[in-house]
């Protein structure tokens, strides 16, 4: 497609690169940033995960609050993984990734927790399917 | 009262119609519209923002899929249907290896994205190189998995539940061959073409996707395993 | 070596199939002998297998579309002949032949008519409208409509070699398990779908890409054409559906090939699972076909009446309200299954609620209307024609959408006439129109009005002659999918219909007219501006057809409706804007990758289907070779040089320079 910049009707800088970014793509900052970034995103990663590995199945909290923890510590990490590897950020520059990443989490949710509802009520009031076979003919 | 004499009220609006982000309605002004939103009304973007958005949104629709994954295990990981459970066939100590291996996988990836920002050909193909070699560790710590289970009779065609956790667990792990499988064609092409512009947005790509792996696997192993184990 | 495939195979025994196979094997080779007689080859391959362009692309969806609606509408016309004549007798069509029909023709109306045109019309209109030059992706964009193509290429296998699914368009275990359906029937569609619904994916992407992150200088969001916004929410959609279609056709195909228990009756599978997780994406499927169509509906009142349309933001409102509630309601497919009063109130409500936002929508065409200068054209028609239509439709949506309402209504005659109600006055009403309206920019001709006005009433008397008998007959206890009936009473509502059925092949058969009169008069009939029906949007601003560039100099948007504002501007002050500066532009280069990955993927999912095994492991590697030799490419764009783009551009402007002469004679602006 046409590249923008052989098109003079387009002044100068309103391409700039500062102006729009697609996730874990920073091209003006600089391999140190990148660095940092890399060693912050895996040391956290690191002490949330062994954290869930050491409390699964544990005695170390109330054990039934130990799924519920588990999966907050699951949530923050999948924050880690967000914020430091693949650089979304809340500034306008990222809106279009923001919001394409809340909409993939509504449906996430929408269709886990949707079917998980949807299955337990209906599992609940259905027949179990051991007794319907054994009604074949 | 503000400090312009004007109500709260007033004053309020005045600022929402100043917003960068353009959320109160300017249509038919002689505005231009604000720079550094990247909505667009500067015209399109460049070629590297379209590849890398239009990634993202596949890697969403990919995860949606996931969630299909996901779901199904859930309703059934208790339709063990008199076979094991998910306690009885979970290794947390396996799992906890591949965790570290895939982990590490995401860290090197990003360092060879580094090295490749900085135009550094030697370094982008030794991380990559690292994060291939890390890759391959998970896969075959799974496949050893399988192979074990599968040798003690425990096969997805058992049960509801060892169907779902066989394809949740495998779906992930195709996931991870295929994107070791891209590795090894990037890494190809930048050894011998170097870094032009598409294989730069390749990269980025590359980098999304292996990242969306490692934040998937840390739903399996949080929800499939470590629940799993303790149930 | 040839896994389950063998002679027998072919459908000797049945002559309906055979028969059909024979002409349509003839009718093919005949069509293929024609272009290789005419040494039409090099120009189909240079320009339209290979091509990029999106407006090549739009047209070919389009093309395959229109094909196969024919082939679902001869199996409707199957389907109710044999309804009326299997009264307390056995009809002329065998059970097993019977199912596979209602089941081909469900598939292939949504998923290869009514998806490949709605795809069609957005690859077409969404850049123009936009103001650039293609979509995000112009290879990936050829490659999904091959893998589309490639799809529909096996569900027409299906007929002359083994058969195709028997349980309805939505293969509910455990009758689409292996235990009770070991033919291959299931396993045809399984592929056929899925591999389709990548290439829908595909487009998908493609469009969200381009809206959010490539429109012309100065279109910002609340600027778009209402087009481009359904487009994007339907595209939005596609992103979030289909994949769950991907993931649930998957688990039944590992069921099938693999006896795994996702779907199973026995050890732990649950079939429920697959009704929640196919619905799920059932019902925004819906959205997806019906969003761009009321897009369409948008552009024609607004240019139809004279008038902008009428509340822009509300419009915008609406479709963003409609894409996220549509996730909210699937489980209103399956209300009976038992899923109790608190689901199902929820779901209820839900439903009823969406139906807000078109509330919204059909006001606000009204008051576009209202106060304007209303033509009554053949688009017009198709959407007056709409509005009536969808909105009764609509209503009995409502009606379904309430749970006990729905436990004496659900797979009766009332749901099928609800569901056509609503796609045919929604979908296939807007694909009418639209066809009607952008064919001029599409092909450089008008179409000929007076048949397109017939096959307009044809169609809007034939549908509801055709379908209100089955509101009747639903609420006289009728089932869906009935092979032959054993209630006499029934008798006279089915005749009625079958009468509607006939109504609509009068239609049908205007349209063809209209379509071979108008090629045969085109040279009358050229839209020599690019503007025939005085439009507001940026595709009208371009030559009919437009160039393979679309614009020359992207255009610079100042305000909503950015053509009308340039038009108006124009006959103000007498003359077109001063002539720009040409420079080259950058175009992608064709690309075999399509057709080639396509082919390929047919081969695979042909030796899937038959268990041959050797087959689709070398297709799967040819594929996969490939796209790497594509990935390898080095050229991947060529320049037009500033001449060229000016030499069209300067043709365009004396085009236009006509029309603004007429148009200042005649004072036609309001």
């Amino acid at each position: 497609m046409s590249t923008p910049d052989l098109d003079p009707r387009l002044h100068a800088g309103a391409l700039d690169h500062r102006d729009d970014h697609a996730p874990g793509d920073e091209p003006l900052e600089d391999v140190g940033h990148w660095v940092r970034n890399a060693n912050l995103g895996l040391g956290f990663s690191i002490v949330l995960t062994v954290a869930a590995f050491l409390l699964a199945g544990s005695n170390i909290i109330y054990a039934p609050a130990v799924p519920v923890a588990l999966i907050v510590l699951a949530i923050a990490q999948m924050g880690v993984h967000l914020v430091f590897f693949l650089h979304i950020t809340t500034g306008p520059d990222n809106t279009n990734n923001v919001l394409a990443l809340a909409f993939g989490v509504l449906v996430v949710a929408l269709i886990v927790v949707g079917s998980i509802w949807i299955m337990d009520h209906l599992n609940q009031n259905m027949m179990p399917m051991e007794q319907l076979m054994r009604m074949q003919p | 009262m503000t400090y312009t004499g004007l109500p709260a009220s007033v004053e309020a609006i005045r600022r929402v119609r100043q917003d960068p982000h353009r959320l109160g309605h300017r249509a038919h002004g002689p505005g231009e519209p604000v720079e550094g939103t990247g909505h667009g009304g500067t015209g399109p973007a460049s070629k590297r923002i379209i590849v890398g958005y239009g990634f993202w949104i596949f890697l969403l629709s990919d995860i949606v899929i996931f969630a299909c994954f996901f779901a199904a295990f859930a309703v059934q990981r208790g339709a063990t249907a008199g076979g094991p459970t998910i306690g009885e066939i979970v290794d947390i100590r396996r799992v906890g290896f591949e965790t570290a291996a895939l982990l590490l996988s995401s860290y090197t990836c990003m360092l060879s994205f580094a090295a490749t920002n900085a135009r550094n050909r030697l370094w982008t193909e030794i991380f990559l190189l690292l994060t291939g070699l890390l890759g391959l560790v998970f896969v075959a710590l799974e496949l050893w998995e399988f192979v074990e289970l599968a040798g003690r009779g425990i096969t997805p065609q058992r049960s509801g539940m060892l169907t779902s956790f066989f394809g949740l667990v495998g779906l992930h792990g195709l996931h991870v061959t295929l994107g070791g499988l891209w590795l090894a064609t990037m890494m190809a092409q930048v050894l011998l073409k170097g870094f032009r512009r598409e294989i730069i947005h390749r990269l980025i790509c590359f980098n999304l996707f292996w990242h969306a792996l490692d934040i998937v696997w840390i739903g399996i192993f949080t929800i499939v395993y470590l629940m799993g184990s303790g149930a | 070596m040839f896994g389950k495939l063998s002679l027998s195979a072919i459908p000797v025994s049945q002559p309906i199939p055979l028969i059909t196979s024979i002409i349509v094997i003839l009718v093919a080779l005949g069509v293929l002998a024609l272009i290789t007689v005419k040494r039409w080859w090099p120009y189909l391959w240079r320009e339209w297998i290979t091509s990029v362009d999106h407006k090549r692309i739009g047209v070919m969806y389009c093309l395959l579309g229109v094909v196969m609606l024919i082939r679902g509408f001869a199996d409707a016309i199957m389907m109710r002949t044999q309804q009326a004549v299997a009264i307390d007798a056995p009809g002329y069509l065998p059970p097993e032949h019977y199912d596979q029909i209602f089941t081909a023709h469900g598939t292939i109306m949504i998923l290869f008519g009514a998806m490949p045109l709605v795809l069609g019309f957005m690859n077409f209109l969404v850049p123009l409208q936009l103001g650039v030059r293609d979509v995000a992706f112009p290879t990936f964009n050829s490659v999904g409509f091959w893998l589309t193509a490639s799809g529909a290429l096996l569900v027409n296998v299906s007929l002359f070699i083994g058969e195709f699914a028997r349980t309805g368009w939505l293969p509910y275990p455990p009758l689409s398990e292996t235990a009770y359906t070991p033919g291959v029937g299931v396993d045809y569609y399984l592929w056929a779908v899925q591999i389709s619904g990548v290439g829908t994916l595909i487009t998908g992407i493609n469009i969200v890409t381009t809206v959010l992150k490539m429109r012309c200088r100065g279109m910002s969001y609340l600027r778009m054409p209402v087009f481009c916004w359904t487009a994007l929410a339907s595209c939005l959609l596609i992103v979030a559906a289909f994949p769950i279609l991907t993931a649930t056709l998957a688990m039944l195909t590992l069921d099938r090939y693999l006896g795994w228990h996702y779907f199973s009756n026995t050890a732990g599978g649950n079939p429920m699972m697959f009704v929640n997780l196919v619905w799920a994406w059932g019902h925004p499927e819906v959205y997806i076909l019906v969003l761009p169509s009321f897009g369409i509906f948008s552009e024609v009142f607004s240019t139809f009446s004279g008038k902008p349309l009428f509340g822009y933001r509300s419009m915008v409102a609406a479709t963003l309200f409609i894409c996220i509630v549509s996730m909210l309601v699937w489980l209103h497919h399956f209300f009976t299954m038992g899923a109790g009063a608190a689901v199902n109130t929820f779901f209820g409500i839900s439903s009823s609620i969406i139906a807000v936002g078109t509330g919204v929508k059909i006001y606000n065409w009204i008051f576009t209307m209202y106060g304007g200068r209303v033509r009554f054209e053949t688009p017009m028609l198709w959407s007056m024609g709409f509005i009536f239509t969808f909105v009764i439709g609509g209503l009995t949506g409502v009606l379904l959408a309430i749970p006990p309402a729905d436990f004496l209504t659900h797979n009766s005659m009332f749901l099928v006439a609800h569901f056509h109600n609503v796609i045919v006055g929604g979908v296939v009403f807007a694909i009418f129109a639209g066809y009607e309206f952008w064919f001029p920019k599409a092909f450089g001709f008008r179409l000929h009005e007076g048949w397109g006005k017939a096959a307009f009433w044809f169609a809007f008397v034939g549908f509801w002659v055709t379908f209100t008998p089955l509101y009747v007959l639903g609420l006289l206890g009728m089932t869906r999918r009935l092979q032959h009936i054993n209630f006499p009473e029934w008798s006279p509502w089915l005749y009625i219909s079958v009468a509607g059925v006939g109504i609509l092949i009068l239609g049908v058969i205007s349209q063809v007219t209209q379509l071979v009169v108008s090629i045969r008069d085109r040279d009358r009939l050229r839209d020599v501006s690019g503007d025939p029906w005085d439009g507001r949007s940026l595709e009208w601003a371009t030559p009919s057809p437009p160039p393979f560039f679309n614009f020359a100099v992207m255009p610079n948007v100042e305000g909503e409706e950015a053509y009308w504002g340039i038009k108006l501007r124009a006959v103000e002050t007498q003359q077109l804007s001063p002539e720009p500066e040409y420079v080259p532009i950058e175009m992608p280069v064709n690309s075999p990758v399509g057709i080639y990955t396509a082919f390929f993927t047919t081969v695979f999912g042909f030796s899937m289907i038959w268990h041959i095994w050797w087959l689709a492991a070398v297709a799967l590697v040819a594929a996969f070779a490939g796209f790497v030799a594509f990935a390898w490419r080095d050229v991947q764009e060529f320049e037009v040089p500033a001449e060229e783009v000016a030499r069209v551009d300067r043709a365009r402007r004396a085009a236009r320079e006509a029309l603004l002469e007429r148009l200042s004679r005649q004072e036609a602006l309001p």
